[in-house]
C-alpha cells in the first residue's frame, strides 16, 4: 500500500514462516490516522486476528514489530520500535518497546512493520534488504548467546557484501528465547524489547533473528517545519533538569536515592520500602564508580544508558529497575554482582524485572516453607547459577522460568507473589506512591510502572504531590496514560514526556509555585476529568513542554492538536484493553497483591496501603468504561473502535490458556 | 534513484574499489554497474570517474573532484547533541561520539575517529542527516 501521509514507508509486511509466503499487509490511511503506529498499530492488527489466535506459543499467535511515523524523521529520541504478541506470560496483549537502532534500519529497508506468523520447522534467521526477504539456516546460531549471535549475523551479512560491513538492524533472542521461558526477551544491540516474554514468542516459531538494511529515507510531509521544531526540541530536552541532567548523569539508576528516601524502594520482595545499605546500590554509587561512559540509543539526545565493565568488557549498565530488584529486593548490597548479573541476563536474553521479582518471590517462599529450593535471601553465592538453570530449564530454573504467577498457584503465597495480571512489578513500592499502585494494577500488559501512567514522578521522583492520597490520582494517571501511549506509538521514547514538567518546577521544589502545583493534583481531579473526556476542546499544541502533536502534523501531515493527539493515546489505550476484556480481563484482574492493599507498610499507619478499589471506581468513569472494567459502546463509538470486529466479541470469548511448561 | 555508469565506463575498477558498499561491480575493462540496492548516494563514484561516466540520483552527470578539493565535516561541539545519527549513516565509519573528557562528562559529541579523517569523502551524508544542522561543511 502507498500512504499520503508523511512520517511512514508505507508498506507492512506480512511474513509467514510456515509456509514461507511473503506479502503486503494490508494497511490504508485511515488506520494511520486512528492508530498512528507502534503498540496502537500492533493492538489493532492483533485484535483483528485475535479469534484465530489458539495461544501464545501455537503458530497462530502473532510477532508484531512495528516503528511509528517520528522514525527516521529527526525527531528527537525515536528510533524505537515496539514488539506486540499475546504473552505467554500473562496470557494477554503484551507490547514491550526498545531502543537501539532496529526501528530506524526497518524504516530504511522500506517498511513501517512486520507482522510474522507461523512457525519455522527447523531454526531460521530471516534477513530483509531493501524488499528482498532470504530465509537462512539458524543451526549455526542456534543455543548462541545474545551477543555472540549478533556478532555471528554481522559476519554473514558481510561475507554477503564482499567483505564490507553492512549497516543494519538486528533483533535475536537468547537461550531464554529458545527454551521458552516465559519472560525471555528480544534483544537488539544492548537494548531489550524485555517484558512479557516476546522472546519466547520468537523462540516458539523457531526465529532466532531477524535483521533488516536498506537505503530508503522517510519522507517528511514539511521537513522545514520539522527541522525546526527538532532543532528547538533538542534545545529544550537538553536544558531540562529531567532529561538534559539527571538522566544523562545517573541513568534511570539515579532515581533509587529518591525512592528510599520516599519509602518506595522495594525491599526482601517488597516488604519494607527502605534498604539500610541502599548507598552500595544507587545511581551516584554507579555514576561515581562504575559507570565508564553515558550513552544513548540512536536519534537520542538524553543519553540514559550506562556503560560498566564486567571481566574487563564495557557493557550494559542496569537500570533502576534492575538495581531496585536485584539490589534491596533480594537484600543484595553488591554492586559488582548486579553489574554482572545483568549482564548475565542480558546475555541469556531474560527480563531482569520478571526474573528477579520471581527469584525474590522464591526466596520468600523458602523462608516461610512453602517450596524447599534453597534460595536464601542476602545469600548471592550462587545466583548466575539460577540465571544459567533458568534459561535451560534446568532443575529449580525450570519453575522459575514459569514465573512469579505461576509458582504461587502452585505452591501457595499468591499474597507475595508481587505481579499484577501476572506480570512482575518494577522495584517502585506502591504502598507509598499509591497513584502509580493504581497504575500497576490497571497497567493493560500487567504490572507495568509505564502502562500504569508513571504517577510516582509526581509521587515523589519529580514532585511532591501527597503520596498517600487517592484524590485525583485516577484522572492524571489516564492523562498520562494517554500522552505515553500516543508519544509511544509514534515510535518515540517515553522519556521524552517527562519534560511536560517545566523546568522551575523541578529546578525549585520549595518554591511557591511548586508548592500550589503539588496541591492543586489531588483536587483537580474533576477538570482533568473534562480534558479526559473532551480532549477535543484543546484545538491547539502545547508550547515548548509538549511538541509531539506540532510533530505529528508536520510529520506526516494530518490534522492534529494536542486534544486529538490525547484522543488517539485514548483510542490505544481502550483498543489494548478492549482486546485484553476479550482474553477474559475484568475489574477483578485489576488487582494488586494483597501485601499492598491489606498491609500497611508502616505498622498502625492505614493511609500506607493502596486504597485499589476506590481509585479503580473513579478511573474506570473517567475511562468510560463500565463497573467491571469493561469499555462501553459509547466509548468505543466515540474512539471510533466500534466498527473492529474485536468490538463485536463478548467479553471473554478469546480466553488463553497460559500453558504451563511439561 | 540511485547513482548509476554510463556506456563511457572503461571499466578501470576505481568506482568499485571506492565504493563504501560494496554497491558496485564490473569486470576489468568491462562497463561497471551500480546495485540501486546497496547504493546510498555517497557520489564517490562519480568524484573519481575519469571518464565522466557516472549519472548522480538526478540523472545528471557527476562531476570529477579533485581528492584535496573534497569538503570536509565540521562538526559545532556546542550545537551536537551527540545523538550518534551521523556516525550510524558515514558509509566510511569515519565518525564516533568521543568518550568523556572527564568522569562524569555528559556533554560527549560526535568527531572523527582516530586516523579516520583521511578516509571521509566529503559525501555529506552525515550533514544532511543531522536532525539539527550541528555539521556544515
Amino acid at each position: 500500500m502507498a500512504t499520503s501521509y508523511g512520517g511512514y514507508m508505507g508498506k507492512v509486511a506480512d511474513i509467514n514462516l510456515t509456509t514461507g509466503a511473503i506479502c503486503e499487509y494490508p494497511w490504508s490511511d485511515e488506520e494511520c490516522r486512528l492508530f498512528l503506529g507502534g503498540k496502537t498499530m500492533a493492538a489493532k492488527i492483533i485484535g483483528d486476528h485475535l479469534a484465530e489466535i489458539r495461544g501464545p506459543l501455537d503458530e497462530t499467535n502473532l510477532l508484531v514489530i512495528s516503528t511509528g511515523p517520528f522514525t527516521g524523521t529527526g525527531a528527537p529520541s525515536s528510533s524505537r520500535f515496539n514488539v506486540s504478541s499475546i504473552s505467554p506470560l500473562t496470557g494477554i496483549l503484551t507490547s514491550s518497546n526498545c531502543g537501539g537502532n532496529f526501528g530506524y534500519y526497518l524504516k530504511k529497508a522500506g517498511y513501517d512493520s512486520l507482522v510474522i506468523h507461523g512457525r519455522s520447522e527447523k531454526p531460521i534467521w530471516l534477513e530483509i534488504h531493501n524488499d528482498r526477504f532470504t530465509f537462512h539456516d539458524g543451526h549455526s546460531l542456534w543455543g548462541m548467546k545474545t551477543g555472540l549471535t549478533q556478532e555471528a549475523l554481522d559476519e554473514a551479512l558481510a561475507e554477503q557484501s564482499g567483505g564490507k560491513r553492512r549497516k543494519n538492524g538486528k533483533i535475536v533472542i537468547g537461550p531464554a528465547g529458545e527454551n521458552l521461558v516465559k519472560y525471555a526477551s528480544i534483544v537488539s544491540n544492548e537494548r531489550l524489547a524485555g517484558r512479557g516474554g516476546v522472546g519466547a514468542v520468537m523462540g516458539s516459531k523457531n526465529l532466532k533473528a531477524v535483521t533488516v538494511s536498506g537505503n530508503h529515507t522517510v519522507p517528511v510531509h514539511d521537513k522545514e517545519r520539522m527541522d525546526r521544531l527538532n532543532r528547538s526540541w533538542f534545545k529544550y530536552l537538553r536544558s531540562h533538569p529531567l532529561t538534559g541532567d539527571q538522566l544523562p548523569r545517573l541513568g534511570t539508576a539515579g532515581l533509587v536515592s529518591s525512592m528510599q528516601m520516599k519509602g518506595q524502594l522495594s525491599t526482601k520482595n517488597y516488604t519494607y520500602g527502605q534498604f539500610d545499605r541502599f548507598e552500595k546500590v544507587n545511581g551516584e554509587t554507579l555514576a561515581e564508580e562504575h559507570n565508564i561512559v553515558n550513552k544513548g540509543c540512536l536519534t537520542c539526545p538524553i543519553k540514559c544508558a550506562r556503560t560498566v565493565q564486567v571481566d574487563g568488557k564495557a557493557v550494559k549498565g542496569p537500570e533502576l529497575e534492575t538495581l531496585g530488584l536485584l539490589g534491596g529486593g533480594i537484600l543484595n548490597d553488591s554492586m559488582e554482582l548486579i553489574l554482572r548479573w545483568n549482564y548475565e541476563l542480558d546475555e541469556l536474553g531474560m527480563d531482569t524485572i520478571t526474573a528477579a521479582n520471581t527469584l525474590a518471590w522464591a526466596m520468600e517462599a523458602n523462608e516461610k516453607g512453602l517450596w524447599d529450593n534453597g534460595l536464601v535471601f542476602g545469600d548471592t553465592a550462587d545466583i548466575s547459577q539460577v540465571w544459567e538453570d533458568t534459561a535451560y530449564r534446568r532443575g529449580i530454573g525450570d519453575e522459575l522460568a514459569e514465573g512469579s504467577r505461576a509458582l504461587s498457584e502452585k505452591y501457595g503465597g499468591k499474597e507475595f507473589a508481587i505481579h499484577s495480571k501476572g506480570m512482575e512489578l518494577a522495584a517502585y513500592e506502591p504502598r507509598r506512591a499509591v497513584g502509580l499502585g493504581l497504575g500497576y494494577a490497571i497497567s493493560n500488559r500487567g504490572g507495568c510502572h509505564l502502562n500504569g501512567g508513571y504517577l510516582v514522578i509526581l509521587e515523589g521522583l519529580g514532585l511532591n504531590v501527597n503520596q498517600q492520597t487517592p484524590h485525583g490520582k485516577p484522572d492524571v494517571t489516564i492523562i498520562f496514560q494517554d500522552l505515553m501511549e500516543g508519544t509511544s506509538s509514534c515510535g518515540q521514547c517515553v522519556f521524552t514526556t517527562y519534560a511536560f514538567f517545566p523546568p522551575p518546577l523541578i529546578h525549585h521544589p520549595h518554591a511557591w509555585y511548586t508548592k500550589v502545583f503539588n496541591a492543586i493534583v489531588p483536587v483537580a481531579g474533576p477538570v482533568l476529568r473534562l480534558l479526559t473526556m473532551f480532549p477535543q476542546v484543546v484545538c491547539f499544541h502545547l508550547p515548548v513542554i509538549f511538541n509531539q502533536s506540532k510533530a505529528l502534523k508536520y510529520a506526516t501531515g494530518m490534522k492534529v492538536t494536542f486534544g486529538s493527539f490525547l484522543k488517539a493515546g485514548k483510542r490505544g489505550y481502550t483498543l489494548e484493553r478492549l482486546i485484553n476484556t476479550r482474553l477474559g480481563i475484568s475489574r477483578k484482574d485489576d488487582s494488586l497483591p494483597k501485601r499492598f492493599t491489606d498491609v500497611p507498610q508502616i505498622e498502625g499507619d492505614e493511609t500506607t496501603k493502596v486504597p485499589l478499589e476506590q481509585m479503580k471506581d473513579v478511573y474506570y468513569r473517567g475511562r468510560g468504561w463500565d463497573k467491571d472494567g469493561i469499555p462501553t459502546e459509547k466509548t468505543l463509538k466515540k474512539l471510533n473502535l466500534d466498527h473492529l470486529a474485536v468490538s463485536q466479541m463478548p467479553a471473554g470469548s478469546c480466553r488463553q490458556e497460559v500453558e504451563q511448561h511439561g | 534513484m540511485s547513482y548509476q555508469i554510463t556506456e563511457s565506463c572503461i571499466g578501470c575498477t576505481l568506482c568499485a574499489k571506492n565504493c563504501p558498499t560494496g554497491a558496485i561491480s564490473g569486470q576489468l575493462k568491462a562497463r561497471h554497474a551500480v546495485d540501486a540496492g546497496l547504493c546510498v548516494d555517497c557520489g564517490v563514484c562519480g568524484k573519481i570517474c575519469p571518464k565522466g561516466a557516472v549519472l548522480d540520483a538526478q540523472g545528471k552527470t557527476a562531476v570529477k573532484v579533485p581528492k584535496d578539493q573534497w569538503k570536509k565535516p565540521v562538526i559545532d561541539p556546542v550545537l551536537c547533541a551527540g545523538c550518534s545519527v551521523c556516525v550510524e549513516n558515514c558509509p566510511k565509519d569515519c565518525l564516533e561520539i568521543e568518550g568523556p573528557k572527564f568522569h562524569g562528562d555528559i556533554h560527549t559529541v560526535a568527531r572523527f575517529a582516530e586516523g579516520r579523517e583521511k578516509d571521509c569523502i566529503g559525501c555529506g551524508i552525515c550533514g544532511d542527516v543531522c536532525p539539527i544542522e550541528a555539521i556544515h561543511f
